[in-house]
């Protein structure tokens, strides 16, 4: 009743369109706050992005000292956790309650070419929680029983993981396209945590924690009083460790297999991982990549998320990602679904990539995905924090957040006729894998279509 | 200081406006007041599966996200026992395509029977995923009827168990949403680069014309107080024992609100809390250790969890958080130690402002809760702590008879 009551009402409004959209406009460029460079007496570049509302700074210090660097599992993650757990003057419990007093948060994170340490800063304490980061980066002393506690946990934390279909199903996908021991892969037995020597951390801490191995971005409300007090701690002669680093190679190893099944017979879901190797973001085809990534299944609207999710509700999310690495790359479409609906999602995913070698995506879509992506770079290159996220990114690469400005342009260039060319040339059965993680009933659902 | 604007329209949906110029964007979040706490106990589950409805399409326009994509804008939306709350960011040239696509879905849904039947069987893959695909996922579903015998807390915001959400209908669904879902039972807030004028015109273009409905009356169940220790006792295929102890606390609005929580921050809240110093470093008992608050709207949970390192006796680790809980009761923590968690506080909320849309959201929850401008008194209200406020709490709560404890075996 009360139903036929409102549409009546609709009908006797004037100048009201409920079913026309607005006008809009599309974004064709994006504003980006520019990022200046400066470098400290010895040479170590500092990235500042100067702007933000509110009165606060973010310091990251990124060291080449990540997996590609280790020479055994585990050494690169352990070395920059254990940056926390003591100096020579300061025990960990010290560190950690200067910090919270202050209000500051840090985080460490290794990851494939480099490992970090970040200071989350209130602007007025700024002073001591960088005097702090300092003693951490050149004075840390790396002791027994920290260290004992870091590898239980660790190891704790990474046999809770590997409970997981999702964890699983990832591991077996990279170790297929990259090869066991590559860094890209980085896979690793849960015995890796026994073997763990400190002395191995020590090493790897002198070697790679050092002023010509080291580059800074500073945002927030950054001035010249932030700046110097940075080059008084971090300039020249300001260092314990100096000695250079040497950068080695990893060879990719790709499995001629193409399929694998992953059992987890106590799981409720099965968790799909259909991709392929690829290539960086310096690729010529990788901005047409992006879109076509995104068509299939990059964003809620997508094609996968849309029939597997929104058509058939066989899932909770699908989704598909293009990883640049620094020195290659993949993409990959990962979903979790029930058990019983597992090989048909499976079809359904090879079904949307056949689709887009056949057919030409229709224009309206095409817009859409365009005017998607410009407003999604919008909404998150808002912030002077964002954007120094994206110039970690951008910087090993050889870019800087400029990438963003001709990313959007380039974009608009994409036209239908070449996605289905980047299609043809990349999604071939031939070349892609294929990982399911599940209970046993889903093995049958590790096929390729005729 | 955050500063707004605030009106109300003549059909009673409350509209805040906040100017943030340092972003490109705008954000409108509408909060609506019904969460899994107003639901019937045999049909657990509705508000959140209804939330997946709201993106089936309106009485006027066929798709939800199409149109909003095609502007460039994004959104989502989640639900938990007090409230459904969505979200959409635009850039801010397109503000008015998000009041379009909002105001027709709060004028009535399209009310698709394959919406119903395609979102039954979303829910019923998420309730899975974040249920009972990861180790330890199930542990609200024991913990929450262990703690709530009468109060609709009692089940989580997913809901008790899987064939409540088979069992919805369209019928159920249409009376949901004209109970529960209108201009008088909202609160829109619009942040970011806009302007009070423009969001005044755009709301009364809108939303304006939507009459306004009657509310079902909220009438809920009231949790008789706990008088007697309660454990449950379970077995699963994780790799390590765990435990998780709720003590009942106030709603969120009670005067001890502020100091529960800073309790919840003196004994967990950064690395120089006192159980990860003490249960996770110096007494390796712990390989990780949390308290924290609920922070619901009605009586809520002050809540313990920590996974025991192997080998660790249940007991041993139980007793070892006692120890901590009974310290806390009985000795007044340092001034230097309730300085240090205030100071965290005061910057996290710095911190948190940095977000346009995190600003909307909890412009939203405190309007809900009284008024909007008690965002900015927060700082103040956890500065107001004393170290015997601390001790007089933590002596209230801390109790074993307040106390409903889970023992989460390893299945070896």
């Amino acid at each position: 009743m009360l139903y036929t009551l409102l549409l009546l009402k609709k009908i006797g409004m004037e100048n009201l369109y409920r079913n026309t959209a607005p006008e809009f406009k599309t974004v064709d460029s994006v504003e980006i706050l520019p990022s200046l460079k400066h470098s400290l007496s010895n040479n170590i570049p500092v990235h500042i992005i100067n702007g933000g509302s509110q009165d606060v700074v973010k310091i990251e210090f990124i060291f080449n000292a990540g997996i590609w660097q280790q020479k055994k599992p585990l050494i690169a993650t352990l070395t920059n956790t254990m940056l926390n757990e003591g100096t020579s003057s300061l025990s960990a419990s010290d560190i950690a309650d200067k910090f919270d007093f202050l209000g500051a948060h840090i985080g460490f994170s290794a990851s494939k070419h480099d490992a970090s340490v970040t200071l989350y800063s209130l602007k007025k304490h700024f002073s001591e929680t960088l005097a702090l980061i300092s003693d951490l980066i050149k004075n840390s002393i790396f002791p027994e029983k920290e260290f004992k506690t870091i590898l239980t946990n660790k190891k704790q934390q990474y046999q809770i993981d590997h409970q997981k279909t999702n964890v699983l199903a990832k591991e077996k996908f990279t170790e297929m396209i990259y090869g066991k021991n590559h860094p890209y892969a980085n896979i690793y037995d849960s015995s890796e945590f026994d073997n763990c020597s400190l002395q191995d951390v020590k090493e790897f801490y002198k070697e790679h924690y050092t002023p010509n191995n080291c580059h800074i971005i500073i945002a927030g409300k950054v001035d010249d009083n932030v700046l110097s007090e940075v080059e008084d701690l971090f300039g020249e002669n300001k260092w314990t460790n100096q000695s250079a680093s040497i950068d080695f190679d990893h060879k990719i190893i790709s499995s001629k297999e193409k399929s694998a099944f992953v059992c987890k017979d106590d799981a409720v879901q099965s968790t799909i991982r259909i991709g392929r190797k690829l290539f960086t973001k310096t690729h010529p085809d990788h901005t047409g990549m992006q879109l076509l990534n995104l068509i299939l299944g990059g964003y809620f609207g997508s094609r996968l998320m849309q029939n597997i999710r929104e058509e058939k509700g066989y899932t909770y999310g699908i989704n598909s990602i293009l990883i640049s690495h620094l020195k290659d790359g993949h993409f990959t479409i990962v979903t979790e679904v029930g058990a019983e609906v597992c090989k048909a999602a499976v079809q359904e995913i090879f079904i949307e990539i056949k689709r887009l070698r056949e057919e030409l995506i229709p224009e309206d879509e095409l817009t859409l995905v365009k005017n998607y992506i410009s407003g999604e770079l919008l909404r998150n290159l808002d912030s002077p924090f964002a954007l120094s996220d994206g110039l970690k990114g951008n910087l090993p690469f050889g870019l800087d957040n400029t990438y963003f400005a001709q990313f959007i342009k380039d974009l608009k260039a994409v036209t239908a006729k070449k996605i289905m060319e980047l299609a043809n040339e990349y999604l071939q059965l031939d070349d892609i894998y294929l990982i399911v993680c599940g209970p046993k009933e889903c093995e049958e659902a590790v096929t390729f279509p005729n | 200081m955050i500063e707004f604007d605030k009106f109300t329209l003549k059909n009673g949906l409350r509209v805040i406006v906040h100017r943030d110029e340092t972003t490109p964007m705008a954000a409108v979040n509408i909060l609506y007041n019904i969460g899994a706490k107003d639901e019937n106990p045999e049909r657990t589950g509705f508000a959140h599966l209804f939330e997946h409805l709201m993106f089936g399409g309106s009485i006027n326009i066929p798709n939800y996200d199409e149109p909003l994509q095609m502007v460039g804008g994004d959104n989502n939306a989640w639900t938990n026992n007090d409230i459904t709350n969505y979200y959409l960011t635009v850039p801010k040239a397109n503000l008015e395509t998000a009041f379009w696509l909002e105001s027709d879905r709060m004028l009535s849904l399209a009310f698709s029977e394959k919406s119903l039947e395609v979102q039954r069987s979303v829910v019923i893959e998420e309730f899975k995923q974040r249920y009972f695909n990861q180790p330890y996922g199930d542990v609200w579903l024991h913990l929450r009827p262990l703690a709530y015998k009468e109060h609709p807390y009692q089940w989580p915001t997913i809901g008790k168990s899987i064939d409540h959400i088979e069992k919805a209908t369209l019928e159920e669904v249409k009376d949901f949403f004209f109970h529960h879902y209108a201009p008088n039972n909202a609160i829109m807030v619009v942040a970011g680069n806009v302007d009070t004028q423009q969001v005044k015109e755009l709301s009364e273009k809108w939303f304006g014309p939507i009459e306004r409905r009657e509310i079902q009356e909220r009438n809920l169940p009231v949790e008789p107080t706990q008088n007697e220790f309660r454990s449950k006792r379970i077995e699963s295929n994780v790799p390590f024992d765990a435990i998780y102890m709720a003590f009942h606390m106030g709603k969120r609005m009670d005067e001890d609100f502020y100091i529960i929580d800073l309790v919840s921050d003196v004994l967990s809240n950064g690395q120089s809390s006192r159980i990860f110093q003490s249960l996770v470093k110096e007494k390796n008992l712990f390989s990780s250790i949390d308290a924290y608050i609920t922070g619901e709207f009605e009586p809520g949970l002050f809540l313990i969890s920590g996974k025991l390192v192997e080998g660790v006796a249940m007991e041993t680790a139980e007793a070892a958080i006692w120890e901590e809980l009974n310290k806390m009761a009985t000795t007044k923590v340092d001034e230097y130690e309730l300085q240090k968690v205030k100071n965290k506080v005061e910057s996290s909320l710095v911190f948190s402002e940095i977000s346009y849309l995190n600003k909307a959201m909890n412009l939203a929850t405190h309007e809900l809760l009284g008024d909007a401008d008690d965002i900015n008194k927060e700082v103040e209200k956890y500065q107001k702590v004393s170290v015997a406020d601390i001790l007089n709490s933590s002596a209230k709560i801390f109790r074993k008879e307040n106390c409903s404890t889970l023992y989460y075996y390893s299945k070896k």
